[in-house]
């Protein structure tokens, strides 16, 4: 039975769609069967950060109402081929995907996969509500900027109260990735301290991902970043953060851009 | 519940054609629902029943139509007087008589052909009326932005921190064992007694009884540390607990 | 890093621009036309239940839009036997299916 995890922050623009693609890819990489599951209706996102965007055939939206099977509707990754994407919806209203329609089809995934990773839109209305419901574990994409920790902190505050887990009483894994973390800011004060962001959000740490120009790139590419540049500080990161979902102890450290000698021969990097 | 149906009336028929004739007189049926009241026997006990009835509740009967049923006590026709009685005591008025062969002079008609419609619940009220308790609330964790906690009629306590975007609203004192970030208001119901107490003072907003303080007047010497607030004469004093 | 990490590095924003192009292209086309690959699921299989009995889910459908030409693919898995009773006539029925509700599948600008 596949643990089902939430990629969540109640801010937009803070990385969740990079981090399910990133996470997800990481993991079938490691061996296991990956199914991400893009969870927004109406604008669909997680097929373009994967590279999928001109597959897609059927999406959650069909499948819930029963238009396709499941199978069908999965994408398989070209690169790695235990990943497989389940797309949003891109035409179609709210409404069309009911709680029971969205049950059917995550026990149907939890059968067929090791892990399900549920990309949540921004906000806190039906959609999120919708990817965080039958989540086992969150992840909580937080950057160290003030609005996005208290919009973490009111999705904390639902998925402590609004959850499958938390109508039956049990308390949710929660983890926090703090993303587009960056060290000079942070060395001059100008930026909030990774400890303060702890101290409010009280949930464990799971990564911190920083700053970087290869997820932009890798984004371009339509490849998750932890694929295209394994090499690169963010990819190194998010692997970490696999190995840490797995139950691996992993010490914290603060992955540094290795700047290569052509890289600093040409100065700037053109995007 | 019985319907009662008046036996219908032939309408007088007119008198020949005069100047001053009165108009015939025109009678209808109409059927009502109404409570029956069915005693059994033995009549003391059921009267007990009633009154105890009437206790928890003493406008049960008040203003509904009630027909009495006598179809299980069968009473004798002076009996039947007694319980009139017994109930014309109690504020019952009988609207009529069924389940009795004749009832005697200045008694409610009797009526026939009762049918009976749905039952009628009688609310259970609990014995004794509730009396305001005075509790205490606890929140384990912590109180996360968006999330309120109300307690009108006791204290807040929260183990955790009280995030920004937060609120407690406490009839008497807030006790915060983290961080107070968010808006915190004690002593709601009316009691200038109440104080707040935390670990960690960073409040958006603080309020004593009817009186509220924002973070813009609150200085920064308490930021951070442990704090208690209470209000003195017309004022909300601050002060650090260490 | 390589030479060839250089020429990747300088030509991600243009991978990135034709990419959306050929996106959005696509779903401007297919925003007239919503629900066309189901729609032509439906009727292809309605037109070779007439002749074999198909199960819907040994139906796949794939779809690849492309730069100049777009590819509809349709794996049907027959039964037994089954594939014997398919003639010419079958296959030109599934083409002008095709034709009819779609036009020609893919048709796709290149944006100036």
């Amino acid at each position: 039975m596949a643990k089902v995890l939430v990629v969540t922050s109640g801010k937009g623009g803070v990385g969740k769609t990079t981090t399910t693609a990133a996470l997800g890819a990481a993991l079938a990489q490691g061996g296991q069967s990956v199914c991400v599951v893009d969870f927004d209706v109406g604008l669909r996102n997680l097929d373009l950060i994967m590279g999928a965007e001109r597959r897609v055939v059927y999406d959650l939206i069909n499948v819930v109402n029963g238009d396709a099977k499941l199978p069908q509707a999965l994408i398989k990754d070209k690169r790695v081929d235990t990943l497989h994407l389940l797309p949003a919806s891109q035409t179609r209203d709210k409404d069309a995907l009911t709680d029971a329609g969205v049950a059917r089809v995550m026990e149907e995934l939890r059968e067929k996969f090791d892990w399900v990773i549920c990309d949540s839109p921004a906000g806190i209305e039906r959609g999120a509500q919708l990817a965080m419901h039958h989540a086992d574990i969150a992840v909580v994409v937080t950057n160290p900027e003030v609005s996005s920790v208290r919009d973490s902190d009111r999705i904390i505050g639902l998925l402590d109260s609004k959850t499958a887990k938390a109508e039956k009483g049990e308390e949710m894994e929660k983890h926090l990735i703090l993303t587009r973390y960056d060290p000079s800011r942070a060395d001059r004060g100008d930026m909030l301290k990774t400890e303060d962001v702890l101290d409010i959000l009280s949930i464990p740490l799971l990564a911190i991902i920083p700053e970087s120009q290869e997820v932009l790139r890798a984004s371009n590419l339509g490849c998750p970043v932890t694929l295209n540049n394994p090499l690169c500080a963010p990819a190194r990161a998010y692997a970490d953060a696999a190995r840490r979902l797995k139950g691996e102890e992993v010490p914290m450290s603060l992955p540094v851009e290795r700047k290569s000698f052509l890289d600093k021969l040409f100065m700037r990097r053109a995007a | 519940m019985s319907e009662t149906l008046p036996e219908p009336i032939e309408p007088e028929t007119a008198q020949a054609a005069s100047p001053s004739a009165p108009r015939p007189l025109s009678l209808r049926g109409r059927a009502f629902k109404a409570l029956a009241l069915s005693p059994e026997p033995p009549l003391p006990e059921w009267l007990a029943g009633l009154d105890a009835a009437l206790k928890r509740s003493p406008t049960l009967l008040k203003g509904r139509a009630v027909i009495l049923d006598c179809a299980q006590l069968k009473p004798e026709p002076d009996a039947l007087e007694t319980l009139m009685n017994e109930l014309r005591a109690r504020g019952i008025s009988v609207l009529g008589i069924e389940g009795a062969d004749a009832v005697g002079a200045g008694l409610p008609p009797l009526l026939l052909k009762g049918q009976p419609t749905e039952k009628v619940e009688i609310p259970s009220v609990p014995a004794e009326p509730p009396q305001p308790v005075v509790t205490s609330i606890t929140v384990e964790g912590s109180v996360r932005s968006g999330q309120s906690v109300i307690n009108p009629t006791g204290d807040v306590t929260v183990m955790g921190s009280v995030s920004s975007g937060a609120e407690i609203l406490a009839g008497g004192s807030i006790h915060v064992y983290g961080a107070l970030r968010g808006r915190a208001i004690a002593g709601a119901a009316r009691n200038p007694r109440a104080r707040i107490y935390c670990r960690k003072f960073e409040p958006e907003l603080l309020g004593i009884d009817r009186l509220v303080r924002t973070a813009e007047d609150m200085g920064t010497t308490l930021r951070g540390k442990a704090a208690q607030v209470w209000l003195d004469g017309g004022n909300i004093r601050m002060a650090s607990l260490d | 890093m390589s030479i060839l990490g250089i020429f990747q590095k300088r030509n991600s924003g243009s991978v990135a621009r034709d990419r959306l192009q050929l996106i959005l292209a696509h779903e401007r086309a297919e925003s007239g036309r919503p629900d066309l690959v189901l729609q032509l699921r439906e009727e292809i299989l309605a037109v070779i239940a007439n002749h074999v009995a198909v199960e819907p889910d040994k139906v796949k459908v794939t779809l690849e839009r492309g730069e100049a030409v777009s590819t509809l693919g349709l794996d049907i898995e027959l039964p037994l036997g089954a594939a014997a009773k398919l003639d010419a006539k079958l296959a030109a029925k599934l083409a002008e299916v095709a034709a009819n509700k779609g036009g020609r599948p893919g048709s796709s600008k290149k944006a100036a």
